[in-house]
């Protein structure tokens, strides 16, 4: 069943230039992905402006362009002989919001891309905004097909958001500006439990086309998509999709049916129950130091983390549900949070 | 808190869901925009009880926004909450908190956001 788009109504769009993007892959996943890639980028103060992790497999993490260099030689270093690391000096991130864990509009922020051929070296996801990873000449055709396919009430066109963008020099002052604390403070860590985890390996041609098909498919069972990675294999040829979804659990065949029917000779892998937790913070566009807290203290627990994801100012998780409380009781002793706890499904 | 409506306006996105869903779990009615000019926008199309308005906004920031508001005398009665990261934690940026204490907002809340203090300071302008 293939479903038109239409013109969905979200609130906004957020361009971030100036960037470099690492696609890292570790066949021999030893050392744990703090000690791979989290610690030594930490060590440097090299920001991740979005990071993006499948367990046993990928990591996909942006930087700023000056920093990108430095940061595909770390990680090259830590992971040896083993690892492939490749570098896209000039990328940018777009983010989409809010979502509102609607598959239909991560669908379409695909099919868009895919309508003028725009590449995608990495999706993510947080609890708001869906963001793709693009080459930087590519934003401007990208933002005016998505004028075609999304409304925005905050811009008429293409032109007043171009014309509304904030010079990058402010974005740098503000980063630098925001982050300061050694104790990192949060706003909420939430738990959702009761999720099912999807995995599944894409040609790259798929996951612009049947992916899409199965995600707008997907909107029309009234489905929660709570979390999202897509990580591309260093040639460009395949992508690693990990996505979460959240209703009941009977809908599971249905879901492997429209994933199959889209993707045809694909596997989907499903992982259930597992549980998100989300995290969002004052500081947490601005992230290296973050990310290594919350990664090396649940290495430390013998918590694995199936899936993460960091944009926009959230960093998303994906564990096995039987270690949600653990895990909860680490990230309370490593970030300061608000004693209020305002708790629920993210 | 059944029927009471409160305009969020932030261009953190996550932010933005995260102040929604505490004051949505109170009973509130929340609308959201991500600039100060969306913001004016929603405030136009449907005055809120409450305003919940950051500082540091790109197009039109929240200083400007509230001072705008206040001006109004249609907008000067609607109660207005700055959630501020200004002040001790970003001595480095433009913005300035006495410029904020000088703009009649009703209360100012910092940064990170405390969910009772933010949802106390709401159902008390109410």
């Amino acid at each position: 069943m293939k479903l038109e788009p239409h013109r969905i109504r979200v609130g906004g769009l957020k361009i971030l230039e100036g960037g470099a993007c690492v696609v890292a892959s570790f066949p021999q996943d030893e050392g744990g992905l703090a000690a791979r890639v989290c610690t030594p980028l930490a060590l440097n103060r090299i920001n991740l402006r979005l990071f993006s992790h499948v367990a046993a497999d990928r990591e996909v993490l942006c930087t700023v362009a000056q920093a990108g260099e430095a940061a595909a030689t770390l990680i090259k270093t830590q992971g040896g002989e083993e690892a492939a690391v490749h570098l896209h000096p000039a990328a940018a991130i777009l983010s989409l919001y809010p979502h509102d864990k609607r598959p239909e509009v991560v669908g379409s922020l695909i099919r868009s891309l895919a309508q003028d051929r725009v590449i995608i070296h990495g999706l993510a996801s947080s609890p708001s905004a869906i963001s793709a990873v693009l080459s930087s000449g590519r934003t401007g055709i990208a933002v005016r097909r998505l004028f075609k396919n999304f409304h925005f009430p905050a811009f008429e066109s293409p032109e007043v958001f171009f014309a509304a963008q904030a010079p990058p020099e402010e974005l740098v002052r503000r980063v630098v500006a925001d982050y300061q604390e050694k104790v990192v403070k949060v706003y909420c860590i939430l738990p959702q439990p009761d999720l099912d985890l999807w995995g599944m390996t894409v040609s790259s041609s798929e996951i612009l086309a049947g992916f899409a098909d199965a995600l707008l498919e997907l909107g029309s069972l009234d489905l929660q998509i709570p979390f999202l990675v897509a990580l591309p294999g260093l040639g460009g040829k395949e992508f690693i999709l990990s996505f979460s979804t959240a209703g009941p659990p009977e809908r599971g065949a249905e879901i492997r049916r429209i994933l199959m029917e889209n993707l045809p000779g694909r596997r989907p892998m499903r992982l259930t129950p597992v549980a998100g937790i989300f995290l969002h913070g004052p500081h947490f566009g601005d992230r290296y130091g973050i990310a290594q807290a919350l990664v090396e203290s649940l290495e430390k627990a013998h918590i694995a983390i199936l899936a993460l994801s960091c944009t926009i100012s959230s960093i998303s998780l994906i564990i096995r549900q039987h270690q949600l409380a653990a895990a909860q009781l680490v990230l309370g002793h490593t970030f300061a949070s608000p004693v209020e706890s305002y708790g629920g499904g993210a | 808190m059944s029927g009471k409506y409160v305009l969020i306006v932030d261009d953190d996105p996550d932010l933005v869901e995260t102040v929604a869903m505490m004051l949505e779990s109170k009973g509130f009615e929340v609308g959201r925009a991500y600039d100060g000019i969306e913001g004016q926008e929603a405030i136009k199309k449907r005055q809120p009880d409450v305003l919940v308005l950051d500082v540091m906004m790109p197009r039109k920031n929240g200083y400007e926004l509230c001072r705008e508001l206040k001006a109004s005398k249609w907008t000067k009665d609607i109660p207005v909450i700055m959630l501020t990261a200004v002040g001790d934690a970003v001595p480095t940026t433009s913005y300035s908190h006495a410029e904020g204490m000088a703009m009649e907002a009703e209360d100012f809340i910092p940064k990170p956001v405390d969910a009772a203090t933010l949802v106390q300071a709401v159902e008390r302008l109410i």
